[in-house]
């Protein structure tokens, strides 16, 4: 579902990824362990084709970077799920209307957008606050809804990027768990961290990222 | 598909509102330059009845020379009418001369004079569509050297005089309109800037989740339009303002009134509309990529 092939993508300032090649499959857990400034970033960047790499090629489905036309870009990330450790959440908001974004875009009915919105706001046991703006929760309950924004267009794969940077050690676990949740219904994970801890001992797949280079 | 469409309107209307301040800055200096192409349009259509009824009624008057008769006159008459842009000669016989005189002055001239020395003449009226300047001297040189043509008299000065004026007002205008339309796709265009760097936030997440830069850029150029529509329509008000206004002033001293043309107003809401459009379309073209 995502292939690497021999990708490199470096940046003036330091950083990126040197001449990574890899898979990964539908409905697989991979966890990117690696220092802050390592490259963890460019390699999600280089999947929802942020950054295009100068070198080698990233396809992510049908979608191949080295032909992707600039037009193509937003419907590969109709397919592809993001969190990052900034909640991303348009503060003037509710939750529903956070959670419903995507669906918008995308042009679903408003009465799907309803039923949808309120389904993965109940899974992710969330939906008492469907109401709420997010300046009124918790930084833990922030992250939640940007991960029922990525969840609810039932993407392939979800990009995480530290999405527990910003979480204390209990907000960190509930959102790791609920991810594994989501990947049991056979989304892909690709959780980008830097804390090995929280992720050791849980079965998934690893990839380490240190000085720009993919360890697989 | 309806769903998403009216999304976007209420988020255009969301945005606008968000915005409200410059909004607001933005609507008012439109509807006060824009306030003054509508009342100048206003005047201009007046102005303009005035010259079509002027040119309307606009004639030449021939005399011939005392010495033919009325039959030989009566062919001149029919000489002048084949004469290109003549819509129509009538004679005036002596006899007819004399009635006229009579009834001016109350004196009848065969009593004066024991004789009739007024010539016999011709009414010419010209052909005119009502909207182009007339052009009379090439009709009178030909009139003019027809045999027995003792004189031919008009009232040419004034209208021309008029058509003048009329001409550098419509230039003026025209200029005046051209600027004030290209500020206000520069006003709409700024606002809609501002607005773009206000919503970013939005339009980063916007792009993280596949939107297209249509469905990004639409709620910004709904903006922008509907600024310019209630730009337009603060513009009628002041020009509805405008002509009570001038209206009550010129009664004081004339009969005359300037018309409020729906029409006029109308066409300018939407041109107005139209600059709008292209002013958000440019911000978000420039500030949108």
């Amino acid at each position: 579902m995502i292939e690497f092939d021999n990708v490199s993508c470096t940046f003036v300032k330091g950083a990126g990824i040197v001449d990574a090649s890899f898979n990964i499959d539908k409905g697989e857990f991979v966890c990117v362990i690696g220092p802050t400034g390592a490259g963890k970033t460019t390699l999600l960047r280089l999947i929802y084709m942020d950054v295009i790499s100068e070198k080698g090629r990233v396809i992510v489905d049908k979608y191949d970077s080295s032909r992707i036309k600039r037009r193509q870009i937003p419907l590969l990330r109709r397919k592809v799920g993001m969190v990052f450790q900034e909640f991303n959440l348009l503060s003037d908001r509710n939750v529903f209307e956070n959670v419903a974004l995507p669906l918008r875009v995308i042009g679903v009915p408003k009465k799907e957008i309803k039923d949808r919105v309120n389904r993965v706001l109940d899974e992710l046991e969330i939906d008492h606050r469907w109401n709420h703006l997010p300046s009124e929760l918790s930084g833990g309950e922030q992250q939640i809804v940007s991960l029922a924004r990525a969840v609810v267009k039932n993407p392939l794969v979800i990009l995480a990027d530290e999405p527990t940077g910003n979480l204390d050690p209990v907000a960190s676990y509930k959102i790791l768990t609920l991810l594994e949740k989501i990947n049991e219904n056979g989304t892909a994970i690709l959780f980008a961290t830097h804390s090995y801890n929280l992720v050791k001992d849980r079965g998934h797949r690893f990839m380490d990222v240190i000085d720009c280079k993919v360890r697989t | 598909m309806i769903d998403k469409f009216l999304y976007l309107i209420s988020e255009g209307f969301r945005s606008l509102w968000r915005a409200k301040l410059a909004g607001f800055a933005t609507v008012t200096a439109i509807g006060i330059s824009t306030s003054f192409i509508g009342f100048g349009a206003l005047i201009g259509q007046d102005i303009s009845d005035l010259l079509q009824l002027a040119r309307s009624q606009y004639r030449l008057e021939v005399f011939f020379s005392p010495l033919i008769t009325d039959n030989e006159a009566n062919q001149l008459v029919q000489k002048i009418a084949q004469i290109p842009g003549v819509r129509k000669s009538t004679l005036v016989t002596k006899q007819e001369a004399a009635e006229i005189f009579e009834e001016e002055f109350g004196e009848n001239i065969f009593e004066l004079l024991d004789e009739n020395p007024l010539p016999s003449s011709c009414i010419v009226k010209l052909v005119t569509n009502g909207y182009e300047p007339l052009d009379v001297q090439p009709i009178i040189r030909k009139i003019e050297k027809i045999e027995h043509v003792d004189e031919v008299r008009h009232q040419g000065r004034l209208v021309s005089t008029i058509e003048k004026y009329y001409q550098g007002f419509f230039i003026i205008m025209t200029g005046v309109a051209i600027v004030v339309l290209l500020g206000t796709v520069i006003l709409i265009s700024n606002t809609i800037r501002l607005s773009i760097y206000a919503r970013r936030d939005l339009i980063d997440i916007l792009k993280l989740v596949g939107a297209t830069n249509q469905f990004i850029r639409f709620p910004f150029v709904i903006e922008g339009i509907v600024e310019g529509m209630f730009g337009a329509i603060l513009a009628s008000a002041f020009i509805y303002g405008f002509v009570r206004a001038t209206n009550y002033f010129l009664n004081l001293f004339t009969h005359y009134n300037i018309h409020w043309d729906f029409q006029i107003v109308a066409i300018m809401i939407c041109v107005i509309t139209t600059f709008s459009t292209l002013g958000s379309h440019r911000a978000v073209r420039r500030f949108l990529t």
